[in-house]
């Protein structure tokens, strides 16, 4: 299965994953949902691993289980002592307290300390290109410029392995390049990565191995070519317009 | 650890710096507030139901403001986990810190209307009493007390959303039966003895011991209520770590 060469033990690895939500669906009668039902991968040191699946396929749930929000109903995981985080733009901003108040408060949510934030202060800010609006209420800041705070903040949390959900680079045009190439160089560089996306060309550019999730299983696990070839010829290009659209009426 | 320390004072803190902006008059309404509230049960009970009487000022005020810290932290306690949905669906936090974020804003703001309250006893003329040391004992108390309760019903809310409207009219009952209007030590002895269950109660009339007569608040009832307060914090302590990682499933975002 592993396409690529020998790697030692995995950092993580899922062995028959389920999680169930539960619904309503009368006065006292509950629903269960298996958003996974079946999931089993490996994820090694300093790789960047691909997990595609269409919408609806259970990724958003698999990233919750590896962030250790959440925990399965079924299945085991086993992982090495290290910390795994979403990459989760803007957390815990609010509208009332300055950029740096915002700052400080999303980066400790992230589990940054306090005084790690304030030291890196100027650079996130420098970064963001919000110097001189630092001191400011963020509803004064329009919505690239939250959108630039909260992407130099949540890069500052450095979690052992990093996981994103579809987005790379956010803002504006010059903005949304400048993310997506330091994004892109973390990704590429010895960190171990998790990307979670319905794109193939995101994924093609940017993962060593790829595993495959559809409906709540998880399909196939391999090099990028060999499982991206797959998934293309069962899921024309035509797909995502569909899936928008199916998303539509669900909601 | 530490880091949560910190974690769930920066939070207070920008919870209340958020208050404050929130309205033109800002950190003026942290005391407006209550008083705009006492000054409605002054008006019924003061004067519609003309129970008052020399000293009912400072007697209704010791009850209400204590009372108010209590049922304010257990109505924003009790939903800490599924009000905070969208931050603990993003990132992993121990939900035990989510009860202590929301306590601690709420008795900031309770300790700047006790601090007037205490000058407003020193101004009307009831001196100070030696008894006035015994206040941080009472005030501790009554905090485990709160913490107890609204982190034993944060556990339950999330999955149970039908117990806010519970938790709402529950207080209300309580408020009636805490003796915040009326001496409770004024009934028969054996109904004393059933109002005397209810810590708020007890509590109340140790404030108003301590503050208003100059006497020692019953220890032994402290004594009671800081033992059980303790039991059910590491019982609520221990529900929420078990269920650290089924809430994010649970609560709605």
């Amino acid at each position: 299965m592993n396409g690529l060469v020998h790697r030692a033990e995995p950092v993580l690895r899922l062995q028959d994953v389920g999680v169930s939500y539960q619904r309503r669906i009368g006065l006292f009668k509950r629903g269960r949902f298996w958003a996974l039902r079946n999931v089993s991968f490996s994820l090694y040191h300093g790789e960047s691993l691909g997990i595609i699946g269409r919408n609806g396929a259970g990724k958003s749930t698999l990233l919750k289980i590896l962030a250790g929000i959440i925990n399965p109903d079924r299945g085991q995981i086993q992982r090495a002592s290290l910390r795994a985080a979403l990459l989760s733009l803007r957390i815990g901003f609010v509208p009332y307290l300055t950029g740096r108040e915002n700052a400080i408060l999303s980066a400790m949510l992230m589990g940054i300390h306090r005084r790690q934030i304030e030291q890196a202060m100027d650079e996130v800010f420098a970064f963001a290109e919000l110097e001189e609006f630092i001191d400011q209420p963020l509803y004064t800041y329009s919505a690239g410029m939250r959108a630039r705070l909260g992407f130099a903040v949540a890069f500052q949390s450095d979690p052992d392995i990093l996981l994103i959900d579809e987005v790379l680079g956010v803002g504006d045009a010059d903005f949304k390049q400048k993310s997506t190439e330091l994004m892109r160089k973390k990704i590429l560089s010895d960190k171990t990565v998790v990307i979670v996306s319905h794109s193939t060309s995101l994924i093609h550019n940017l993962c060593d191995r790829v595993v495959w999730i559809d409906r709540g299983e998880s399909k196939r696990e391999g090099a990028t070519d060999e499982i991206l070839a797959l998934y293309s010829a069962q899921n024309p290009v035509t797909r995502p317009e569909k899936d928008a659209a199916r998303k539509w009426h669900v909601i | 650890m530490r880091h949560y320390f910190e974690l769930v004072w920066y939070k207070a803190y920008a919870d209340l710096r958020t208050e404050a902006a929130r309205a033109y008059l800002g950190m003026l309404w942290w005391v407006l507030e209550p008083l705009l509230y006492m000054v409605v049960f002054y008006m019924v009970f003061g004067h519609l139901l003309q129970r008052g009487g020399p000293g009912f000022v400072s007697f209704l005020l010791c009850g209400l403001i204590v009372w108010r810290w209590f049922s304010n932290s257990i109505t924003r306690g009790a939903t800490a986990i599924s009000s905070n949905a969208g931050l603990i669906s993003q990132v992993y936090l121990p939900k035990y810190l989510l009860p202590p974020m929301i306590l601690v804003a709420n008795t900031l703001k309770f300790l700047v209307v006790f601090l007037l309250l205490l000058a407003y006893l020193i101004i009307v003329g009831s001196s100070l009493h030696w008894s006035w040391i015994a206040l941080p004992i009472l005030l501790a108390t009554q905090l485990l007390l709160i913490t107890a309760c609204a982190s034993l019903l944060a556990v339950f809310t999330p999955f149970f959303p039908d117990l806010k409207m519970l938790i709402d009219n529950g207080l209300t009952l309580l408020l009636f039966m805490s003796g915040v209007f009326y001496d409770i030590s004024s009934f028969p002895e054996q109904i004393q003895f059933y109002f005397r269950l209810n810590p708020m109660a007890m509590l109340i009339e140790g404030y108003r011991a301590v503050l208003l007569k100059g006497i020692w608040p019953d220890w032994a009832a402290l004594g009671t209520t800081v033992l059980v307060s303790l039991f059910a914090i590491c019982a609520a302590v221990l529900l929420l770590i078990r269920y650290d990682r089924i809430y994010p499933k649970v609560v709605v975002t």
